[in-house]
């Protein structure tokens, strides 16, 4: 028997990193897997005042920074929440207001030096330990974090590849998603997905065995409900209307193949497990800006899931 | 200048509309269901009620910053079952929280179902002059169990159509169920007592066969069933022991809050804060207005008097049904001041949607509380499970069985049970209590997420803010508890039923809050040693990993 930890949408949380990191040694596991969505979704600017001075606005409350012990705290606390924080200027945040390009290039300079980081602490810190590790980035993800990932020793890029977890369980991964309102960086039709996926479920061997680990749930499974969007991206009747948003594509190979396991993400509030014929389907959901880490422990047995439980660490 | 960069990754949207907001908090304290039914009830207190809604308002407006506060440090949780499991750990959290979110729902279904016939079938009954059908409605027993029955098909019909269609549903129901209100208070404003008298005479003979003057021998009956409750004035200490009634009217505004995306800002916790704020605030005012409006047409005395004459039957303590032989619905008194039978009808059926778009959520927090147990393996993995059409049987049938038992419990007062109307305000206060307790000790028990939250810096003379609130709604509650559970003012002599009929004295009560709190017990320690033995430590699945 395997057991395995999942989770996923961490979204630039050096806290859950390093409880992910954790997590085999906490819960016993013999294989850690991350699902998508590993980098975060904003920076915050320290605004130099001049001498040991920084002005910072975090969640619209404003910090007046005045010595270095304040301001290693406020960086903490900042990427508690999964952002990062820039050192700049008021001349350099005039001239970022103007450029978005400009704010992109920062945007993607800061989400790699924290994912090399995370690597580096991961190659260190699993160095004497046989446990593996399996990340796959999410939709969220710039193209650019799989080659630092595909660099790192000890972390296994599992994107479009199918991967033998033990000697009977093999797991295919994808971050794609289909369509959403944001039009992020790894997102296509339906119908793309279903080509990708199947290419995939082509070379897997023993169907009843497998893992899906898609980043996406899959579309009325209860793990897509997310609440209805207007076309400015503002929630429907205060949140109350909820929608599935979910993969049709993901679902039907589900349906078809019946895969011992799916693994999912994307939808933060859609924690919960289901079943889909006989397959086992999980999102952990997300609490990272909480520095919770939520997760799934699933004890793979061969044809069977003998054992399973959502965690909050 | 900006002060934050964001990127477009998903999830990141916009703040909701307030206003939106607004609506399904304002729905949640509902004045016309919850309201009239619980004012009705109050007929035997020294308070007024104006100051008594004003008071209460005065408190909740703290439940309003502990639960917008709560939202803004750990959102899209789900709630107090979130929140307080991961504030004092497993077993408190699941045992106040499956109680009051799924147990005490139960008891919650045939008082909603004495709310659908009294509010909506029987007076539309009566305007289409069915008035057999309309009396034998307002009945005891049978009538009460077939309702308490038409309120779950209700729910499972919302359950099966979806939140999406549901809140659209709720949105046209506010907007209608306002105009309704307007009418209503038009009328009352209007109207004039001799108006009143006239209509209540000609109009009941014709809703439901009644013969002569009404007014007089109504009178007598309330003055025989003890109607004191003033509108204004009252000790304090008077006002006071009215507010564990009148909480079953509006400890409710959190109903609505948002508990969906990201919270990203102040101005968030702000937003939510001021949906349920505003909806407080209106729903008082409306409240007496409408007192108001009452007492310039029905009159005060009268209203409270048609009110004792009616409970004073319905609960037991006299057998011969008063002059006006249903429940003297307000909306349905103030269109006694038209003849116009259509506009009667109207107003009645726009009054209805008051119902219709608050009772479909009346299993949305259990089914919600039901699942995330699952999740968490307290509950069997078959409890959240979804049918083809994604909708969850199982749960809804956890829910719907019992409720059918509670239903006929209440409907055909067996054992007097139908004198625990209040543990259903009672189950989920004890909840809150949980929460109040969970939302003081946050800052400290959870120095880092606080520190980090959006509310970190909202301070009153040094202390959190989600402290203070939490500990004067705490307080509260506190007192709630003590009134109900000590109905010291009243209840000295240890005999029930006291002044709201579920002190310890009361078998039956302490029997149906026991039996709730035992199965939580047992279904957590049951299912947490279940799972042990399957080799799943369910304290380590929730305790904290460590970050270094």
């Amino acid at each position: 028997m395997t057991k395995l930890f999942f989770a996923t949408d961490i979204h630039g949380s050096d806290i859950c990193w390093n409880k992910f990191l954790n997590a085999g040694k906490f819960y016993e596991a013999d294989v850690l897997i991350l699902g998508g969505d590993m980098t975060g979704k904003a920076v915050v600017p320290f605004v130099h005042q001049g001498g040991e001075n920084y002005k910072v606005t975090l969640l619209e409350q404003d910090f007046q920074i005045t010595n270095a012990d304040e301001l290693a705290d406020m960086k903490k606390k900042v990427r508690s929440r999964g952002y990062y924080p820039y050192m700049t200027n008021p001349d350099e945040i005039t001239e970022l207001d103007k450029n978005p390009e400009l704010v992109n290039k920062i945007f993607l300079g800061e989400v790699l030096k924290v994912v090399q980081q995370w690597m580096d602490l991961a190659d260190k810190k699993l160095d004497d330990s046989d446990m593996k590790v399996y990340c796959c980035p999410g939709n969220d993800d710039m193209d650019e974090v799989d080659e630092i990932i595909r660099a790192s020793t000890r972390v296994v890029l599992a994107e479009g590849k199918v991967t033998l977890l033990d000697g009977v369980h093999e797991m295919i991964a994808s971050g794609w998603s289909n369509r959403t309102p944001w039009n992020t960086h790894r997102e296509e039709d339906e119908d793309q997905l279903k080509v990708r996926y199947e290419a995939m479920i082509a070379n897997v061997e023993d169907p009843k065995n497998a893992i899906y680990n898609i980043h996406v749930p899959p579309y009325r499974s209860g793990l897509d409900d997310a609440a209805e969007l207007d076309k400015d991206l503002r929630p429907v009747l205060a949140g109350q209307s909820i929608i599935p948003v979910g993969s049709t594509a993901l679902r039907a190979v589900i349906e078809q193949h019946q895969p011992l396991l799916s693994l999912h993400g994307h939808i933060h509030e859609g924690r919960g497990t289901t079943r889909i014929g006989k397959t086992l389907c999980i999102n952990p959901g997300s609490m990272y800006e909480q520095g919770t880490l939520l997760g799934a422990l699933v004890v793979l047995g061969n044809g069977q899931i003998e054992n399973f439980v959502l965690t909050s660490g | 200048m900006s002060n934050l960069f964001v990127r477009k990754a998903t999830g990141m949207v916009r703040s909701w509309s307030v206003f939106d907001a607004f609506i399904y908090a304002f729905f949640s304290i509902n004045l016309v269901t919850l309201g009239f039914y619980s004012f009705s009830q109050m007929y035997y207190f020294g308070g007024g009620m104006i100051p008594a809604l004003l008071i209460s308002a005065a408190f909740i407006i703290f439940e309003v910053v502990v639960y917008a506060s709560l939202i803004a440090v750990m959102p899209r949780s789900g709630g107090d079952y979130v929140w307080q499991t991961r504030i004092f750990g497993g077993g408190i959290g699941f045992i106040l929280a499956i109680t009051g979110w799924w147990f005490t729902l139960w008891l919650w279904t045939p008082i909603y179902g004495d709310m659908l016939r009294q509010i909506v079938i029987t007076p539309l009954l009566g305007a289409f002059g069915m008035q057999d059908l309309a009396v034998w409605f307002a009945g005891q027993g049978n009538a009460l169990f077939v309702c308490s029955l038409l309120t779950l098909g209700f729910v499972a019909l919302v359950i099966f159509l979806g939140m999406k269609t549901y809140a659209r549903i709720q949105k046209y129901s506010f907007y209608a169920g306002m105009v309704g209100l307007a009418i209503v208070i038009v009328l009352l404003f209007t109207g004039s007592p001799d108006a009143f008298k006239r209509g209540l005479d000609t109009n009941a003979a014709s809703y439901f066969g009644t013969s002569g003057s009404l007014f007089e021998p109504t009178v007598q009956a309330g003055i025989d069933a003890f109607a004191s409750t003033p509108l204004m004035g009252g000790t304090f200490a008077l006002i006071m022991v009215t507010l564990p009634y009148l909480v079953f009217f509006n400890l409710w505004p959190n109903w609505g809050a948002t508990l969906y995306g990201e919270v990203r800002g102040a101005t968030d916790y702000k937003r939510n804060f001021s949906g349920m704020a505003w909806a407080l605030g209106v729903t008082t005012l409306l409240g007496i207005l409408f007192f108001l409006g009452v007492n310039r047409t029905i009159g005060w005395d009268f209203y409270v008097q048609a009110n004792a004459a009616w409970w004073n039957y319905a609960w037991g303590y006299v057998t011969e049904a008063p002059p006006l032989p249903v429940w003297p619905n307000p909306a349905m008194l103030a269109v006694f001041l038209t003849d116009n039978r259509l506009v009667q009808i109207v107003v009645l059926l726009l009054m209805s949607t008051w119902w219709f778009g608050w009772a479909g959520t009346l299993f949305l927090s259990s089914t919600r509380v039901i699942f995330a147990a699952a999740f968490d393996r307290l509950l069997p993995e078959k409890a959240a499970e979804l049918n083809k059409n994604g909708t969850p049987v199982n749960a809804m049938l956890y829910m719907v069985l019992p409720a059918i038992l509670v239903s006929a419990l209440y409907a055909y007062n067996v054992a007097g049970f139908r004198s625990i109307t209040l543990a259903a305000t009672q189950g989920i206060a004890i909840m809150y209590f949980g929460t109040a307790i969970a939302a003081i000790i946050l800052p400290y028990k959870k120095k880092q997420l606080y520190e980090a939250s959006p509310i970190a810096k909202m301070k009153v003379a040094g202390i959190p803010l989600i402290t203070v609130a939490g500990v004067i709604f705490g307080g509260f509650l506190l007192f709630l508890l003590v009134e109900w559970f000590f109905d010291p003012w009243l209840n000295t002599g240890g005999v029930p039923p006291g002044l709201y009929g579920i002190s310890i004295a009361n078998t039956n009560s302490m029997i149906f809050l026991g039996a709730c709190y035992a199965i939580a017990a047992a279904i957590y320690y049951g299912f947490k040693s279940r799972r042990k033995k399957e080799g799943i430590d369910l304290d380590k699945v929730q305790s904290e990993i460590p970050v270094e």
